[in-house]
């Protein structure tokens, strides 16, 4: 079977982001495989795969549009398909599913999306969720969690580990400020930006704690989005309007899926073991990245990736981030768009999207990072996750 | 408390339901390796160190030590809205390093609970719900902090 050796990304496209879109999951999904086909400057019988991960938060009453990547791309015109995958974690999922497919040889222009349809956004419709839960029994490991109030993944996955961080580490909530003030100084320059207005270190100390220390500012916002990437093969990638970006490495990590509780080191998981895997499948270091995205669920998630990716040392991240490395200007500009605390949760598409973009060149306005040539997007924490590395051509 | 609301109960299954019940005895019990003693939570019908298939629940101390912490500030179900902030918490028990399990310090101070203190639990007990398995600074008496 006739495989490539590497593959290109070659489209990238949005949908309509924000809270109460009115919008489907179908609608979404429609906007930003059509806007990533603009982009790139290509139909649907240039493409004959599809990965995605669809996934919506709140109550579900039967009446919405489950996006499925067969049926997806019947209805964008791409039939018959060659290949199609479903998989996670988050956004690296399909991406890394479309450049094995596409390596492979089972396909060689995959459309990949992630879909969020939030539905839920006020204090009311959470409280309208939690009721209609009960009484509710809980199954799976999470029966050993749940009892003990332990329900949401801002203690789960951010407060927990973030506390230990600090413990273990001398790690300070004004280092975990540090980075939210860098990231939204980013957002300012960015018009696909929710949220632009410059932070204060007393913003953050102001912002209101969800579980401690985890401060509202340390959360990603939730929204209706779709993010779509198109990645095809190097013999191909030229026929389109973009110049390509090469993915240059890639890897997925599970350590251990039970719940975040229990997993082996809160501080050093999955993303350790990613990280080592995508630096072992190229010659390319640390050194040679010009910008990382990386995944910001919550503050302590990135922290934990620069230390996985070897940006700086084990416990190091908070002094590294202080001492304004991944700011603008600084060593290791991180989450150039703003993250997803300011762009919206995306669930990792827009750190593809905007490595994409710093790699072309030109498309990142006063954010762009000079002469970028290696990029560096990374998604998920805990038990799964995975990171891709991009160079431009 | 006059809510007749609970936190999330357990649905057991036949893999789990000793825990449970153990529990509802004043005991907590952890599945354990008969081949090679290891102990395996959460529950699964194979050791995962050793294969063996031949796993039966043991008594265990009930001492650990507090891995790690958060004081909940925001309630995210009807149960916990009167009970902010209140202490999660993941314990490392002495039998084996690495051995944890969820649940929440109670009977300490919020100044007082920090990351690699003793504790043991106590359990409690409440109407229409699970019995679970909270924990304590060791020689805690109850009612001395939130």
């Amino acid at each position: 079977m006739k495989g490539t050796d590497r593959v290109a990304a070659v489209g990238v496209g949005y949908s309509t982001t924000g809270r109460r879109t009115g919008l489907t999951s179908w609608q979404l999904a429609i906007q930003a495989a059509k806007a990533a086909m603009e982009d790139a400057g290509m139909g649907p019988e240039d493409m004959d795969g599809v990965a995605l991960l669809w996934g919506a938060a709140g109550p579900t009453d039967g009446t919405q549009d489950t996006v499925e990547p067969d049926d997806f791309g019947y209805m964008l015109g791409m039939s018959p398909l060659n290949w199609y995958g479903t998989a996670g974690p988050a956004y690296i999922g399909p991406a890394i599913q479309a450049v094995a497919a596409i390596k492979a040889g089972f396909a060689h222009t995959v459309l990949t999306l992630r879909i969020i349809n939030q539905r839920m956004s006020s204090k009311e419709e959470i409280a309208s969720q939690a009721a209609m839960a009960e009484p509710r029994k809980i199954p799976g490991d999470f029966q050993f969690t749940l009892p003990y109030g332990s329900v949401s993944s801002i203690q789960q996955i951010a407060a927990l580990s973030a506390q230990r961080h600090m413990d273990k580490f001398g790690t300070t909530e004004e280092q975990f400020g540090a980075h939210v003030l860098a990231q939204r100084h980013f957002a300012t320059m960015n018009e696909d930006a929710i949220f632009r207005e410059e932070l204060t270190m007393e913003d953050y100390l102001n912002s209101r704690y969800i579980s401690e220390p985890v401060r509202l500012l340390d959360c990603d916002y939730p929204v209706d989005s779709a993010s779509a990437v198109i990645y095809t093969t190097a013999e191909r990638a030229h026929n389109f309007k973009q110049k390509p970006v090469f993915v240059e490495s890639a890897s997925y990590s599970s350590v251990k899926y039970m719940t975040f509780e229990n997993i082996d080191d809160m501080n050093q998981n999955s993303p350790f073991h990613a990280a080592e895997k995508m630096w072992e499948r190229t010659d390319l270091t640390p050194a040679d990245v010009d910008c990382a995205q990386l995944y910001d669920g919550f503050t302590i998630i990135v922290f934990q990736w620069l230390e996985a990716l070897g940006f700086c040392g084990v416990g190091e991240s908070g002094a590294f981030v202080e001492e304004g490395n991944t700011a603008m200007g600084g060593s290791m500009p991180v989450n150039t768009d703003g993250g997803a605390c300011n762009v919206g949760r995306r669930h990792g598409a827009n750190f593809a999207i905007e490595t994409i973009r710093q790699l072309r060149g030109g498309q990142s306005g006063e954010r762009q990072v000079k002469d970028a040539k290696v990029g560096v997007w990374a998604n998920a924490v805990g038990p799964f996750s995975g990171a891709m590395l991009m160079t431009a051509e | 408390m006059t809510s007749t609301v609970t936190p999330p109960q357990p649905a057991p299954t036949q893999l789990t339901q000793f825990y449970w019940d153990a529990l509802t005895r004043h005991e907590l019990e952890i599945l354990r390796c008969q081949s090679c003693g290891f102990y395996v939570h959460y529950p699964r019908p194979i050791c995962n160190k050793c294969l063996s298939t031949e796993l039966k629940p043991e008594k265990v101390s009930g001492r650990g030590t507090l891995y790690t912490y958060t004081w909940a500030a925001q309630a995210f179900h009807p149960y916990y809205v009167d009970k902010i902030p209140y202490c999660i918490a993941v314990v490392e028990l002495v039998e084996q390093p690495g051995l944890r399990v969820t649940s929440n310090v109670i009977d300490c101070a919020k100044e007082d609970v920090k990351n690699g203190m003793e504790l043991e639990v106590t359990f409690v007990d409440a109407p229409n719900q699970q019995t679970l398995a909270m924990f304590r600074p060791v020689g805690a008496s109850a009612q001395e902090g939130k």
